[in-house]
Order: structure tokens, then sequence, then C-alpha cells
């Protein structure tokens, strides 16, 4: 065994991790309130929707995927204070007024017919929307200052990994004939229509796209 | 023809129609070639409901005399209505088993108030496996084999024993015996020995 | 999506079949079986169609599971955090979680049991009591009364598996029952924090609870003898945060359901 009081590189050589980040503490901040309001209102719409579809199956996953969306918003909202915002319930809002239309486009259908809808709105649309924002959080933050945001991130990627693929299965399933397919495509492009003048679920530049999209409302 | 008469001729507290559960059973007991010399009396005890369902078989004096509650053929979905699949596989097992009673190999078997729900339980597995392989009876089976394990055992000796009789075509009385017993050896959990189901003590008024 | 679904809206598949509880009350049958000696109602092998009785009560147990799980659901979305504040939503979504793991069981006990999805009726009074507009309400209901419910109908269900030597039932209502304590630990936990400064609130939510505990002790459903069906289960009432005050009162009020199922029936009789 080599001298144990032998002095090393404080980094190990195949540990990259870079400082800066993209981020500073307050734009962290923002991001991780913005997280946390989408978390939040993905996973009350999940509970909503239980009593409104027939399928068996459906209504289980939901009521699974519910508490996994809720836990997410949980860990944001333990992380506000850490980032200096104390009010964990300021930054916990919308990006801008198209992601707030966004929203409440995606949680609109009620009626028993319309599960593809539902489920289009969360597995086609916001799921990969909130994997493509995480995952530039992760890839753009410096994994030495925002690494609790980063532990936070990895956990909560898994889950919707995992969900998405569960999600897109089940919309696989439930999707038989040219009209329910043509269901599915017209609501993936109405949400996504909004989704794209949000600019993502942070806003302009969620995935560091910097051109000005018109009509969000930022 | 086999001449069926039921108990009662109205039914007052639920919407059973005892002329067509007598027809049923005419059917039934063609399909299960009935001996045509031997009349059948039914009685239906209308005032217990769903879910205690229950029935017995016996041959006394020369002719079958089935007793059942109503709940063993009411609709799980439209209470105090008649389910005629359910009634058609309830009038299966009965006659089947009367019918065992009679030529079968049962001629000794005591009467069913004296038999335990354990016996009863192989007994109608038996019935059941049989009535599957004819025509036009709708067996539960997954209930049957709950209710066989239930009262047999939670083990591997029973299932083999219930896949055995299942099969079979030609168990005995003294089978069953022999059966019960070895049950009794894999599973010596202490049972009530008491028919307690049956009509003696669900008939009785306090 | 509209707040506050009424329970006539509750989505089910073609398997699935509504009954009214109306239509069991009036059932004429009611008054003549109380007349009957059909010996003790407890669950057992040997004792009277146990089996179908247990396959009756499972079936039951599974359509009250999918009702918990919308309930939390609807908790979790009617509210804005004024109303229901985030940490509850939080919970709320947790056994949003369990109660689908329950339904998930049930069926898979179901079929053991030879049970099919909709072989029996479907009553909905879990979920109305899931309605209440204040969800301090909703927790004394559901979780506080109905849930404790489920605990001495699980712990049932569970000592039915051990004298039948079931190895399947015991286990799986050994897990849900775990699940359950803690479900009535929330529902505990929130009427005390939502209702520290307002006596008022609290005792309105109460008496909810009082109501939905009395409506389920009907004609003698759960209670502490032989007779019923459904025992009290007093060790798990207090790991849940009963005191034992709450659960002499439980045990009255079906005491108490059980007298006027009977006064019902026999007044019933001579009308
Ligand atoms: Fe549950
Ligand atoms: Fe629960």
């Amino acid at each position: 065994m080599s001298d144990p009081f032998k002095p090393r590189p404080a980094f190990a050589p195949w540990d990259r991790r870079e400082l800066p980040g993209l981020f500073d503490v307050e734009e962290s901040a923002r991001r991780v309130g913005a997280y946390k309001w989408i978390e939040t209102r993905l996973f009350e719409a999940l509970g909503g929707w239980i009593a409104t579809v027939p399928e068996l199956d459906v209504k289980m996953i939901l009521g699974r995927h519910c508490y996994h969306h809720a836990w997410h918003a949980e860990l944001f909202d333990k992380r506000l204070p850490e980032l200096r915002e104390m009010n964990t319930d300021r930054l916990c809002a919308p990006a801008n007024d198209a992601m707030e239309e966004f929203v409440e486009a995606l949680r609109e259908p009620d009626a028993p017919e319309l599960t593809i809808e539902k489920l289009v709105g969360v597995f086609r649309v916001l799921i990969p929307r909130k994997i493509a924002a995480y995952t530039f959080h992760l890839n753009g933050t410096s994994r030495v200052t925002d690494a609790p945001t980063e532990r936070s991130l990895e956990f909560i990627l898994q889950d919707e990994w995992n969900d998405w693929r569960e999600g897109e299965m089940l919309l696989q399933s439930l999707i038989d004939t040219p009209e329910e397919l043509e269901r599915a495509i017209r609501r993936q492009h109405e949400l996504e229509a909004i989704v794209v003048r949000a600019g993502g679920i942070t806003g302009l530049g969620t995935i560091g796209a910097t051109t000005e999209v018109e009509g969000a409302g930022v | 023809m086999t001449v069926v008469s039921i108990v009662p001729e109205l039914f007052t507290l639920i919407e059973f129609d005892a002329e067509r559960i007598k027809e049923i059973a005419s059917e039934v007991a063609k399909s299960l070639a009935f001996p045509s010399d031997v009349d059948v009396h039914i009685e239906v005890d209308e005032v217990l409901p769903a879910p205690l369902n229950s029935s017995q078989a016996d041959y006394l004096g020369g002719r079958a005399e089935l007793w059942f509650t109503g709940g063993a053929f009411e609709d799980t979905h439209k209470g105090r209505h008649i389910d005629e699949v359910l009634a058609r596989c309830g009038l299966g097992e009965a006659l089947l088993r009367v019918k065992d009673r009679i030529s079968g190999g049962f001629e000794d078997a005591p009467n069913d108030s004296e038999i335990s729900e354990r016996q009863r339980a192989l007994w109608d597995a038996y019935a059941d496996g049989r009535l599957t392989r004819l025509e036009g009876f709708v067996v539960r089976e997954p209930r049957r084999r709950y209710v066989y394990r239930l009262e047999c055992g939670f083990n591997d000796v029973a299932d083999a024993a219930y896949d055995q009789l299942w099969a079979s075509d030609a168990t005995t009385w003294a089978d069953l015996l022999e059966i019960e017993a070895r049950l009794m050896e894999a599973d010596p959990t202490e049972r009530d020995a008491k028919p307690s189901a049956r009509r003696i003590s669900l008939r009785q008024t306090q | 999506m509209r707040k506050q679904l009424p329970p006539e809206m509750l989505a089910r598949d073609s398997r699935f079949v509504r009954t009214s509880i109306m239509d069991q009350i009036l059932d004429p049958r009611n008054r003549k079986i109380s007349e009957r000696t059909i010996g003790p109602a407890k669950l057992a092998p040997g004792r009277p169609a146990s089996a179908d009785r247990a396959r009756n009560l499972m079936h039951g147990i599974f359509t009250g599971e999918i009702q918990a799980l919308e309930g939390a659901g609807r908790t979790a979305f009617d509210f804005d955090e004024t109303e229901a504040p985030f940490a509850l939503k939080l919970d709320m979504a947790r056994q949003c979680w369990d109660e689908a793991r329950h339904v998930e069981i049930s069926i898979k006990l179901g079929e053991w049991m030879g049970t099919e999805i909709g072989e029996f009726t479907e009553a909905t009074f879990l979920y109305e009591a899931a309605c209440a507009p204040d969800p301090v309400l909703r927790l004394c209901g559901v979780n506080r009364a109905l849930e404790g419910l489920a605990i001495d109908v699980f712990n049932t269900m569970k000592e039915f598996g051990d004298v039948s030597g079931d190895p399947v039932l015991e286990f799986c209502e050994d897990w849900m029952l775990a699940d359950e304590v803690t479900h009535v630990k929330m529902g505990s936990d929130w009427l005390r924090r939502l209702t520290a400064d307002d006596p008022e609130r609290r005792e309105r939510a109460l008496d909810f609870q009082r109501t939905v505990d009395k409506l389920f002790s009907l004609g003698g459903f759960r209670g502490e003898t032989e007779e019923n069906p459904i025992h009290l289960a007093r060790k798990m009432r207090e790991m849940a945060g009963f005191s034992t005050t709450e659960i002499d009162e439980i045990a009255e009020l079906s005491e108490l359901a059980r007298a006027e199922g009977q006064a019902a029936v026999e007044a019933a009789g001579s009308a």
C-alpha cells in the first residue's frame, strides 16, 4: 500500500466537474421555483384525473405517477431555502403567461372519453419538456456549487424517464384506430404550440436557446 | 320425463319465478341423464340472500330433495333477481350429487346435513369437474377452487387432490374418505366438523 | 377539469355495476333474516358460506380502494393552497400511490379467491365522504372514519387468512394494514394542524366523522362480538393514533347503530 500521508490531487483525474457553471444562485433558484410550480400543477392534475379515467390500469398508474411528481415538487421545495429563497411560494410560479396557458390547456380535459388527450399532454408534451429542462440544468450548472440540485435532478430524471416510458406504452396501447391517432396528433400539436410560445418550462432559454419567442407574454 | 315440484310456488320477497326454476331443473335433469323415474323436489329459501350461498342435495324416500338458499341463484348485479346461468349450474351440481347417491358410488354417503364442509368441498369439486365437461353449464372454476382450498387446505396435497377430483368421472364416497384422510395428514388444523352453513341451522327461526 | 367531481361521474369500465345503499336498506328480506339463527357472523372456515362472504367482502374492499385512490387524488386537485396546504397535498399524493397499490393487491387477491372484477356491485359511499367541501371534513370522514374501518376490515380478513391457513390473504392484508395505519395518522395530524385555531371547524369535522362511523356500523356490521362480521381492531387503532376514549366511542356508536338498525327493520315489518 502507498504512503497514506503522501499528498494526492484534490480532484481525482476522472472528476471533470468544473467551476463556474451557467447559473448563479438567483437563476438556479428561479429555475427550481419554476420546476416546483410545474411539478405541483402536474401532480394535482394526475390526482384529479384518477376519478375521470375509466381504464383501470391507467387509473392505477396515474395514482403512482401522482406521487412521483409530488415527491419532485417536495425536493424542489426543500431546495429553495438553500438557494436563499426563504419564501418558497414566491418563485413557485409559471415562467410566463404562455406557461400558465399551457398548464390550463393541459389540465382541461375532463370527460371519461378523453384519456388519450389527458395522457398525450403529460407523456408526449410535458414530460419530454421536463426531461429537456432538467437535463440542460444538469449539464449547465456547476456540479460543484449546485451539487444538491444536481443530486435531486438525477433522481428526478430517473423517474421522468421511467414514467415517460410507461406513459408512452400506455398511449401506444390505447391508440388503435386512425381517428385515435388523429386525436393524439392534434392534441400534441395544440399543446406544443403553446409550449413553443412559452419557450419551455422555465421560459425563454429553458434549454439554452436565446431567441425571443413572439407572444410568450414574458 | 322427470317430475319437478318446488316450494314456494310463489316467491314474495324476491323476483324468482317458480315455474322457470322447474323448467330449468327439467332441462338440467335431461342433460345429466338423471333417472326419469325419480321425482325432484326443490325448496328455495327466499329469505337468505347472496352471499349466504348454500345448498343440500339428498335422496330421500325415492325422491331427490334439493334445498337452496335464494342467494345460491341470485344475480350478483341485480339483487333479488335470478341468475339463470348460476341456477342451472347449482341445479346441475345438486342433481349430479343425487345421481351419485342413487347409483354412482355414494350410496352409503350420509345425508348432506351430516357431512362436514370439507367432505362437501371434495364432493363439489368432483361434481363441478364433471359439469364442465358437459354442454350448457358455466362453472366458475376459480371460485370452486377457492371454496375448496378454504375447507381442504392451502397446500400441494390438497391441490393435487383437487386436480384428481376435477378430472375424475368415477369417484366414490370411499375414495372421498381416503382423500380426506390424506388432507388431514397434510393440514391437521382443526376445523369445525359440523356442516353449519346448511339447511338446519340456516332455516331455524329464533 | 372541473373541481368537485360528484360520485355519479366516477369513471368505470363496463365490468362495473353500481348499486345504491337504499336498495340494500329497503330489501324486504332484511326483516325476515333478522329472525333467523344463522350462526356466528365472524368469518372462519366451516362457518356459513364463509368463502362466498369473504369473496364478496374482498370485492367490496377492491372497489373501496379504487374510491380511496380517487378521493385522495381529488383532494390533491380540488383545493388551492390556501384551503389545502402544500404539505397536505403531498400527503394526498402519497396516499394515491398507496391506494393504487391497494387496488393492485385487491385485484390479485380477488383472483386468488376466484372473483372476477365487477362480479359484485359497487356502492360509492366511500367516495361520497371524499366529496365534502372542506378538506378537513374529507380527512375526518375518509382518513379517520373510513380508513379506520379499513383497519378493522383488514385486521378481520388477516385473522381469517390466519385461521384458514391462507398464506396469500394473510400476507396481503398485513401489508395493507400497515399503510392504512399511516393514512389514519395523516388524518389525525391534519385535523389537529388545520383546526388548531378553529374549534368550531374541528367540531364540525368530528361530527362528520361520527356520522360516517355510525353509517358504517349499520346493522351491526362492525363491533366486538362474534355476531359482528367485522371486528373493531383496538390495538391497530391505538397505533394509528386513536385514544382509548375514541375507540370506546366507536364501539358505542357501533352498538347504537346495531340497535337502531334492528329497530328500523322491526318498524318496517310492522308498517
Ligand atoms: Fe387502502
Ligand atoms: Fe388508505
